[in-house]
């Protein structure tokens, strides 16, 4: 199993911040381009499944597959956004993404005075520690050494 | 028929609370990196922003004072210097932070100077200084508030905070403090 | 010599003397920074917006909670575990506007205002004023544009401090750059 890259938004569609682990094949376009592309796939997937769904929604969207990833989606009632390509043998991982939220995001970015919340995140100390944690999921790569 | 003038009520009319109240940690966090937002941008350096955010830590100091002194001592103020920086170490820590402080400690080269010393201090948890004023310690709030319960309790000093061996608070008394104590020890 | 172990106190937690206090001395400040009270109010208004949206993100980390259906939820929510999560008080929710969109927050012993008394010649100053920022920087993140003003205050007289929340509309989502 494997991850292979992370975005977070927020709610204005501001890539706040990406990261790759392994990745092997880039989109071929500018990677602003490919966040407005992963944003606004993001918004009409969502519209689409609310507007289809023939009960009320509760999570609504939460992830889609290929043959090749899959896509995994959280999003928080005050619209930030994390978006997790994994391959096909990841579950379901929504409370991984809540614990980034909670335990990474709320913890070093809003807690620290100095982050602004709708720019890029610089912090050092919230790369490490998002870093470690990923790497520390028991999904997180078992590659060959 | 209830009066309809308004009267404005004094705190002096509500029973003093007992101290228990508690608030989260996050607003407590949250209101003081505001305050240091606030101050940060009003000054043109780290030290004038340490001037700030000690003024105003005195103006929690000396109001704390009474508070403090009516509750843990049943009304009796130290007189005695070593006693009363116990005092801060011990009761009056306890009380603003859930513990004690780490260590006190007298100056080897100065009679007049003590320190007290806190691995991580409270509002130093959540704030992490820019690389460009490394030299910022936001504990500077709380150096003021404990020179204005010394120089309440007639302790005249001055209180900076510092970064070493983690937070260290260094207070130097005035002169007369010391002659006094040599006195009143004497006796 | 410290006695780490021994502390029977809950690390999550301070001491409410010394937020008060601490607030009181910011509004201190203010008043010696500022002319009038009016921009005194608005200076709070503006510091508790601040607050308002990083203590949603907070308040949203711990409390898996998912929008909320109408006003009247929102209205429990701000009071039974929001204001208690973060004050350590429950306001009374109460005085409905008949149409639902509109109610009050009842507030007994404000904690911010615990050992207070308004300077003389501040009598537009909203003392608590931040408040009404935190509220709304909250909601705004969650979607909804509340109007959050001060009606009552015992620091005046009045025999409650009484906060007005009134909804003015539900705020989209942000429309990616270049679709309709």
């Amino acid at each position: 199993m494997t991850i292979y890259n992370l975005h977070i938004f927020d709610r204005n569609g501001t890539c706040l911040y990406y990261v790759e682990w392994n990745r092997r094949k880039s989109a071929g376009m500018s990677q602003s381009e490919e966040f407005k592309l992963m944003y606004g796939m993001i918004h009409s997937i969502k519209s689409f499944v609310s507007r289809i769904s023939p009960t009320d929604l509760k999570d609504g969207f939460l992830n889609f597959k290929t043959n090749r990833y899959k896509l995994h989606f959280f999003e928080t009632p005050s619209g930030l956004k994390i978006v997790i390509n994994t391959d096909l043998g990841v579950g379901n991982i929504r409370d991984t993404l809540h614990q980034i939220y909670s335990n990474i995001y709320v913890e070093y970015v809003v807690r620290n005075p100095v982050c602004d919340l709708d720019k890029p995140i610089t912090s050092e100390l919230f790369q490490t520690k998002l870093d470690e944690f990923i790497r520390g999921l028991p999904f997180f790569p078992s590659r060959i050494n | 028929m209830a009066s309809i003038t308004k009267q404005k009520p004094s705190p002096l009319d509500k029973p003093l609370s007992k101290g228990k109240a508690e608030v989260n940690i996050a607003t407590f966090a949250l209101l003081f990196s505001e305050m240091v937002q606030y101050c940060q941008n009003r000054v043109y350096s780290v030290s004038e922003l340490q001037t700030k955010l000690s003024e105003m830590g005195q103006h929690v100091g000396s109001h704390l004072l009474d508070l403090l002194f009516v509750r843990e001592q049943g009304y009796k103020r130290e007189t005695k210097l070593l006693k009363m920086l116990l005092f801060i170490k011990t009761n009056f820590w306890k009380t603003l932070y859930g513990k004690e402080a780490d260590r006190l400690e007298h100056s080897n080269d100065d009679e007049r100077t003590y320190y007290i010393i806190e691995t991580e201090h409270l509002v130093n948890k959540f704030i992490s200084v820019p690389k460009d004023k490394a030299k910022l310690n936001c504990a500077a709030f709380t150096a003021g508030i404990i020179e204005a319960v010394l120089n309440g309790a007639n302790f005249p000093c001055k209180v900076t905070a510092h970064w070493h061996k983690g937070t260290t608070f260094m207070i130097e008394f005035d002169e007369s403090v010391i002659a006094r104590d040599k006195m009143v020890e004497g006796r | 010599m410290s006695r780490q172990g021994t502390r029977g106190v809950d690390p999550r937690k301070v001491n409410g003397e010394l937020f008060t206090l601490t607030y009181g001395a910011l509004v201190a400040q203010l008043l010696r920074d500022y002319e009038d009270d009016d921009e005194v109010n608005k200076q709070l208004e503006k510091m508790g917006y601040n607050i308002g949206v990083r203590l949603i993100e907070d308040f949203l980390a711990r409390n898996n909670s998912s929008r909320c259906n109408d006003f009247r939820e929102t209205a429990d929510i701000i009071s039974k575990v929001g204001f208690k999560m973060y004050l350590g008080i429950t306001p009374v929710v109460s005085n409905w506007s008949p149409a639902g969109d509109e109610f009050s927050l009842l507030i007994e012993n404000n904690p911010l205002a615990d050992f207070v008394e308004l300077p003389p010649g501040h009598n537009n100053l909203n003392f608590s004023n931040l408040l009404c920022g935190v509220l709304k920087g909250a909601l705004e993140m969650v979607q909804m544009d509340v109007d959050v003003r001060f009606v009552q205050d015992q620091l005046k007289g009045d025999n409650i401090t009484e906060l007005r929340l009134k909804f003015l509309r539900r705020l989209e989502d942000a429309i990616p750059v270049g679709e309709d």
